[in-house]
This record gives structure tokens, sequence and C-alpha cells, in this order.
């Protein structure tokens, strides 16, 4: 016998008690942990898609929007470029790299996206089956989009135009699979990887067969002016091509200041820089964190008002073992590792029920947010936001456990023996 | 060997001064204090046990003056010296009968000796609810407990306060004669106060407060 075996005993002599204060304690540290998680896996998820671009040109409008849909792919883009223009600031002396893209179809309603070969470098993505996409029409599927869609090399499938799956503009081209990139834990695991060409054909085709349809309705009233035109359009054709934006990685830092500002002014295109605006937005959701966050620490600070609570109320109750104890030897010192080592056994089943919850919580918030919204999240917190949170519970604890032994201290046998009648 | 020598106390913010009679036990002598309520026999008792200071006097056992010593020696002088029996409450409820034995043992610093626990059980006929909760016990059951709470370590004195009070006829006089037998087999003095008159036949010693 000692005084943890004590200790145990009395927790075993109370499991309601004991199971209460474990859960009400564990809920609070798995909410707690839970926000800072989903709250990691969002700035991970933000900044980790950034890979090394630095600037994104692409037709004028909001440029949070041109970020969103261009960088994270999560918006619609705000419209198009000329290729041509795009390429002019490509030679650029401030520019290292300069990558095309070209969205606006989807399949199933993964984004297909037609770019040149850099695009994977980005993000460190390599093929993990078959290989790069070498001619129009073939693509290359994210880990993601392989799995949840279950498609193999070799299989083709029809895009539909937009960025929202629909039956009513489905493309007449066949697309088919040629690789599949390993898992990056990035935005490109849930697209669909094409070169340019695809894009333009498919589109031009559309184009083509809109064209034809325009022209025959124009046909009797403007037949002489048409011929004409239809030459100047043929030859203009290539000239003419148009992608969605342009992801820009630069030299030096000194392009941040002025290359965004020249092309903003100077052109009819728009740069917008992924950190800034992506900065902005993390603030005005950050606050919707910070709020959660709070209300996480209030039931922290209510369960540890009920953990002193019951503690206290158990050394109430409990004063006339407390005071055998004493008449038995034991000393003052000895009551308050007991009741110490029982607030601490009730923080470590808490820890590790709260684990527990948040693990299977999460692994089904998250399940629902990568079916749901195609995102990867990151799974693991990180250690700084763990430790943090542990060290605030176990200070919390440390200080209601204190309170609660204060009376022991103040205990008076001999007042608390008499009134046992 | 206990020796009462001018022993006087006083409640914090009270007025009246208990003072106790004078009083020396050799070793083996048993004692029974009587008195009616409120006349200070349960603080002369705490007195004894050290559970209070006295206003002036002394509290000699084995030659130690217990009220001269500091609180963490007291604590353990108390511990290995002295059986406390009460009226009702008799051991922690938190653990069953064979743990609290343990544990009595355990904080008076003695070796933890299960045969001589099951010797003591089998003497207070209560060797069949070792494993029982505290709470499932009989009211005798308890009572028996509670004196194997007190005895177990050898002590040198054991106190009994009101022991028989909530007792019938018949388990009052089982209880305060394994009281006695109990206190001859390990050799202490038995100081029991009481306003029970039923067991005042037992005591060759006794006062009146």
């Amino acid at each position: 016998m000692n005084i943890w075996k004590i200790s145990l005993k009395n927790i075993k002599s109370k499991p309601l008690y004991t199971f209460l204060s474990v859960f009400i304690l564990a809920l609070s540290i798995a909410l707690l942990l839970g926000i800072k998680q989903i709250e990691a896996s969002f700035k991970y998820q933000m900044q980790n898609n950034l890979g090394n671009i630095d600037l994104v040109i692409g037709a004028k409008g909001s440029p949070l929007q041109l970020v969103l849909s261009s960088v994270l792919h999560m918006d619609n883009p705000t419209g198009n470029i000329v290729y041509e223009d795009a390429k002019k600031i490509s030679k650029s002396p401030f520019v290292k790299s300069a990558i095309p893209i070209s969205i606006g179809d989807n399949y199933k309603n993964y984004k297909i996206v037609g770019t040149t070969p850099e695009f994977a470098t980005l993000y460190e993505a390599k093929i993990n089956k078959g290989r790069s996409v070498e001619k129009s029409m073939e693509v290359v599927l994210g880990a993601t989009v392989a799995k949840q869609l279950q498609l193999k090399i070799g299989d083709t499938f029809l895009s539909s135009h937009g960025l929202v799956e629909n039956t009513i503009e489905v493309h007449s081209e066949e697309l088919t699979v040629v690789g599949i990139y390993a898992q990056t834990n990035k935005v490109i695991d849930r697209l669909i990887i094409t070169n340019l060409e695809s894009i333009w054909e498919v589109h031009e085709h559309t184009e083509d067969e809109e064209e034809v349809e325009n022209h025959l309705k124009e046909e009797h009233e403007h037949h002489e002016e048409h011929e004409e035109h239809e030459h100047d359009e043929e030859h203009e054709h290539d000239e003419h091509k148009q992608i969605t934006s342009l992801l820009v990685s630069f030299r030096n830092p000194s392009a941040f200041l002025t290359l965004p500002r020249k092309i903003n002014d100077a052109t009819n295109m728009q740069a917008a820089l992924p950190k800034y605006e992506l900065d902005k937005l993390y603030q005005y959701t950050g606050v919707g964190f910070k709020t959660i966050s709070w209300i996480g620490y209030l039931i922290l600070v209510i369960s540890s008002i009920t953990i002193f609570i019951s503690l206290y109320k158990m050394v109430k109750e409990r004063a006339f073992d407390l005071a055998l104890l004493r008449t038995y030897g034991a000393s003052n010192l000895q009551l308050i590792t007991m009741i110490a080592y029982e607030g601490f056994l009730i923080v470590v089943f808490a820890f590790f029920l709260a684990f527990l919850l948040l693990k299977t919580g999460l692994f089904f918030l998250f399940k629902v947010i990568e079916t749901e919204y195609k995102q990867n999240m990151l799974h693991q917190l990180p250690m700084q936001d763990f430790i943090e949170i542990a060290v605030v519970v176990v200070v919390m604890i440390i200080l209601s456990i204190l309170l609660a032994i204060y009376p022991i201290i103040k205990l008076n046998i001999s007042t608390i023996l008499s009134n046992e009648k | 060997m206990i020796q009462i020598d001018n022993l006087t106390f006083r409640y914090k913010k009270e007025e009246h001064l208990f003072s106790f009679p004078n009083v020396q036990l050799n070793e083996g002598e048993n004692l029974l204090i009587h008195g009616k309520s409120g006349i200070g026999k349960t603080t002369l008792l705490h007195l004894l046990a050290g559970l209070l200071k006295p206003e002036s006097g002394k509290v000699i056992i084995n030659g130690i003056s217990i009220h001269s010593i500091s609180n963490s020696k007291l604590d353990t002088f108390r511990g290995q010296n002295i059986g406390l029996v009460f009226q009702k409450k008799h051991a922690i409820t938190s653990l069953n009968v064979l743990d609290n034995l343990k544990t009595r043992l355990f904080l008076s610093k003695k070796a933890i000796n299960t045969t001589a626990i099951h010797t003591l059980l089998e003497q207070l006929h209560i060797s069949n609810c070792k494993k029982s909760k505290i709470n499932t016990l009989s009211e005798g059951q308890l009572q028996r407990l509670g004196i194997a709470m007190a005895v177990i370590h050898n002590p040198k004195i054991i106190l009994a306060d009101e022991p028989t009070s909530s007792l019938d006829d018949e388990n009052c006089k089982t209880v305060i004669q394994l009281l006695i037998e109990q206190a001859k087999l390990t050799n202490a003095n038995l100081i029991v106060i009481t306003h029970d008159n039923r067991i005042k036949s037992f005591f060759s010693n006794t006062i009146t407060l």
C-alpha cells in the first residue's frame, strides 16, 4: 500500500464522478486541439499551395478571385488574357519562370488545367504511374482525382465546360489518361493536368460550332461582308490564343515592387501577389478562428472550474476520511500528494480520451472536407500548438488542484472528528 | 505509561476553560472516563491524541511530552503509538476492509503483515468480509473493523470515543470485551470515554468528569 495506490482506489471507488470529470475535461481539450488543428491545416493548405508562385497575371477583376482561381483552384477565373501578351511579360529580366495555365473545364467537378510541363515542378509532383502529357488530349491525374474517380491509365472521359459538372455543355473530344501523379498533399492532387493545346482544341471546336450557328443566322443579312471577316479570323487565330493566367516566380525580390505595378498600369491585365492576397484573406477568416479559439479556452476554464468544484467537494465530503487518515499518521503532505495524484490521473485520462475524440472527430470531418471540397487536410498537429495547449491545460488544472487542496491545509481534525455524530 | 498533568484547554474565542484531573496509568491499565455530554470528554480524548493543543499542562506518553514536539513528529508519533476508535466512522469509505488495514499500517510506517491482519480479523470475527466495501458492512461489523483499525499497528494507547453508544446491548457487550481483550493482547492502555452506563462494570478504573 502506498499513497499512489490509495489515490487510484479513491478514483476507482467513484467511477461516475471520475468519468464525468474526465469527459468534461477531455471535451474541452479536444475542442481546443481541434480548432488549432483545423486552423493549422487551413494555413498549411494555403501556404503549401502557393508553391513558388510570386505573382499571378490574369484578366482584370478582383485580385483575390484571381489568386483563388489560379493558385488555390477554388473560384471561377476572372476571365482570359491573350497568350501573346503574357509571353511578352515572361521575357522580362525580373522573371525566373512563367507558367501559363488555362482553366475552364471540369470532369466530375475536378478542374482540368491546361498548362506546360513546368506546372508540376511548382508542386514537386512526380509521375507515379504512366508518363507525362506528350500530345493533345492526353491528361495526367492528380493523386486524389485518380483515387476518388477510380480512373486508370488508358481510361478516357469527356470533359464538360465550366467548373461545375453538367450534362448540358459536354465537349465531344475524349481525353485519355496517360499518367497519375504521386500524392503531394498540395492542390495538384485534385487537378487534371493536360497541355494548353488540348484546351484550345476543345474550345476552338465549340467556338467554331457557335460561329457556324451565328453565321447561318447572319448569312443572309451580311452576306458580302462575311467572307472578308472569316479570312481575318483564321489569320489571327494563333495570335489570339488565350490563357487564364500566368504563374510567375521572380528572379529577385525587387521585382515585387516594380513588376506588378507596371503590369497593372500599362496593360489590360492585372497582376496579383498571392501571398499578400492570402494574408488579407487569412486576416478576415482569422477573426473567426480567434473567436472559436476563445470559446475553446472559455470551455477549458469552465471545465477547470468543474474539476475544481468536484475536487473541492470531494475534499469537503471526504473531510472525515482525510481526518481519519491524519489520525492514522498521515502527514498533510501525504494528503496533498494523494489529492494531487487524483487530479493528475483525471488529467492524464482526459488527455488520452481527448486524443481519441479528436482523432475520430477530425478523421470524419476531414473525410467530408476531402471528398466534398476536394481539399487535402494536414492530419498532423504542429507540435508547438499541442505543447501550447497542453501547458495551458496543465496550468489550469494545477491551479484548480491547488485551490481544492487548500481546505486540507486548513483541516481541523479535532473539529471534524467531533462532528461525526 | 500515560500521565496527564494539570491539563487545561480553551476553545478559540470562548470564555469557558476546561480543566482536567491529573491521571497516571501504568502499563496495561485501563481507564473509563464517564461524564455528561458537553463536559469535555471528547476534548480530553483529542488532547490525549495530540489533535488539540492544551492551554497549559502536559500529556506524557511513554516519557514523551506530546505537545512539545513538532507537528510532523506528532503525526508520526500518533500514527505509531495511538489507536483511535470512534462512534460511527471507522474506516476510509473508498477502500475495502483489507486495504483499510494495509493503509493503516503503511501510514504508521509499519511493515504490512498480511498474516497478522488475518489473525486480527479472525479474532474480531470479521475475516469473511476482507474484500467488502465499507458501506456494505453492518453496524456491529463496522465497530469491529474500527477496533481492528485501532489496534493493527500495536499502539501504546487505545483511545475510544463513545464506542458503544450506537450499539444494542449484545453488540455493546461484545465490542467492549473485544476492546479490553485487544488492549491486553497488545499490552496497551485502553482509555474509553462514554456516557453509556452499560459498560461501567467492565472497568475497575473510572473517573467521572
